[in-house]
């Protein structure tokens, strides 16, 4: 898996305005909800806490018109509604349970990911 | 010595090869599309041109792996010369006493710039359009925005600006042909909007000329933008390269601005 680094061009806002960039996290959790909205997505997952309990992350992704255009539409995210997913990306530097999703794999194994373009002969 | 002639020989084909690239691209212009009336057609899907992440697709499937990576070269300045290009520079000039605001915004762009906000970026912002329908007397430019998917009729009949529009992000806009090049001619704008993303502010005086043409199979976009209570002289901003898209305009999700409290600091976003 190959991680963007800080400051790589970014739609709306520099991710490191909100995002620890430099530090990645993985987040097994299921999906209870997608929101196909600009200026990004959001997908909304239960996780369980060591304790028991639930926490509720949000992850903000890439414009849907970037996805549109690299072939992923609303229904690639929400056919996984209900089902465990494994989420990679970086945490929100104010400690809340937002994060940046750089890598989703579903249930089934499939994924996708944004990677960095430079990297794109290393990333298969 | 040698050397001297190496480069030299070198000097000779690259000037060579720009009279060629020169040649070349005014030939593309001859031979783009016409409509009816002898014009030369824009009619078309033109490729998406809002900034996107600069960043690869990775998606693995059933054990297979592809990438996909979207040409934003539409977006950018064209790399080299454009035949048909008015001459350019990379930013407007603002009169003295108005630089410190100009920067001022530009400092504070991640909480000043209502496109950030999912306001509408009015023009020349939006960019190049998404689709042209060019008429006989009139051309429909379509957009895919954030804020909306505009559109704008512009008259090429002749007929003078509107004398009872309100302000508007998009202006009020009459075209016409100057020789293969479409100029859309736009005044009467809210002051809401800046014309670029570097704090570019302007007034109710802000007059905003569009030059749309053909190069061969793409269209090249280019914009003059003048507002003389605070620029010191019109900026014509470096010609945009946009190629044929089979991917046509879609409407955009609705807009939802959910970050701005969590941001720590003022990086720049770096939209458009």
């Amino acid at each position: 898996m190959i991680f963007l680094a800080a400051g790589t061009a970014w739609a709306h806002h520099s991710p490191s305005s909100i995002f620890d960039m430099s530090t990645k996290f993985v987040l097994t959790g299921t999906l209870t909800q997608v929101e196909w909205v600009n200026p990004h997505i959001a997908v909304y997952i239960d996780a369980k806490k060591a304790d028991g309990g639930v926490e509720n992350w949000k992850f903000e992704s890439a414009p849907p018109s970037w996805l549109r255009r690299v072939g992923v539409n609303s229904a690639d995210f929400k056919k996984a509604i209900g089902q465990s997913v494994t989420v990679e990306g970086n945490r929100a530097r104010d400690g809340s349970t937002y994060g940046f999703l750089q890598k989703i794999t579903f249930a089934d194994g499939n994924s996708l990911a944004m990677v960095n373009p430079n990297d794109v002969n290393t990333a298969h | 010595m040698t050397q001297r002639i190496v480069c030299i020989i070198a000097a000779a084909i690259v000037l060579a090869a720009s009279a060629a690239a020169q040649e070349n691209s005014t030939a593309a212009i001859a031979k783009a599309p016409r409509a009816t009336d002898a014009h030369p057609d824009l009619s078309g899907i033109w490729a998406y041109s809002i900034d996107l992440p600069g960043v690869a697709l990775k998606q693995e499937v059933n054990g297979s792996t592809s990438i996909k990576l979207i040409d934003q070269s539409g977006r950018r300045p064209a790399k080299g010369p454009v035949a048909g290009a008015l001459p350019s520079t990379p930013a407007p000039s603002y009169k003295p006493e108005f630089q410190t605001k100009v920067k001022y915004l530009f400092d504070n762009e991640a909480k000043l710039d209502k496109v950030f906000f999912c306001g509408k970026p009015g023009i020349p912002r939006i960019g190049s359009p998404r689709q042209i329908i060019q008429l006989p007397k009139e051309v429909i430019f379509l957009y895919e925005d954030i804020s909306g998917d505009p559109y704008r009729v512009i008259p090429t009949d002749g007929r003078p600006h509107r004398a009872d529009a309100d302000p508007s992000y998009y202006g009020d806009s009459i075209g016409h042909w100057d020789g293969d090049a479409l100029v859309v001619d736009s005044t009467n704008f809210v002051e809401d909007t800046w014309f670029g993303e570097g704090g570019y502010f302007h007034t109710a005086a802000m007059h905003v000329t569009e030059r749309l043409w053909r190069d061969g199979d793409n269209l090249v976009y280019q914009y003059t933008v003048d507002d003389p209570n605070v620029l010191t002289a019109p900026w014509t901003a470096p010609p945009r390269v946009v190629k044929p898209s089979n991917d046509p305009p879609e409407e955009s999700p609705v807009c939802v601005e959910d970050d701005s409290k969590r941001m720590l600091n003022l990086d720049h976003h770096g939209q458009r």
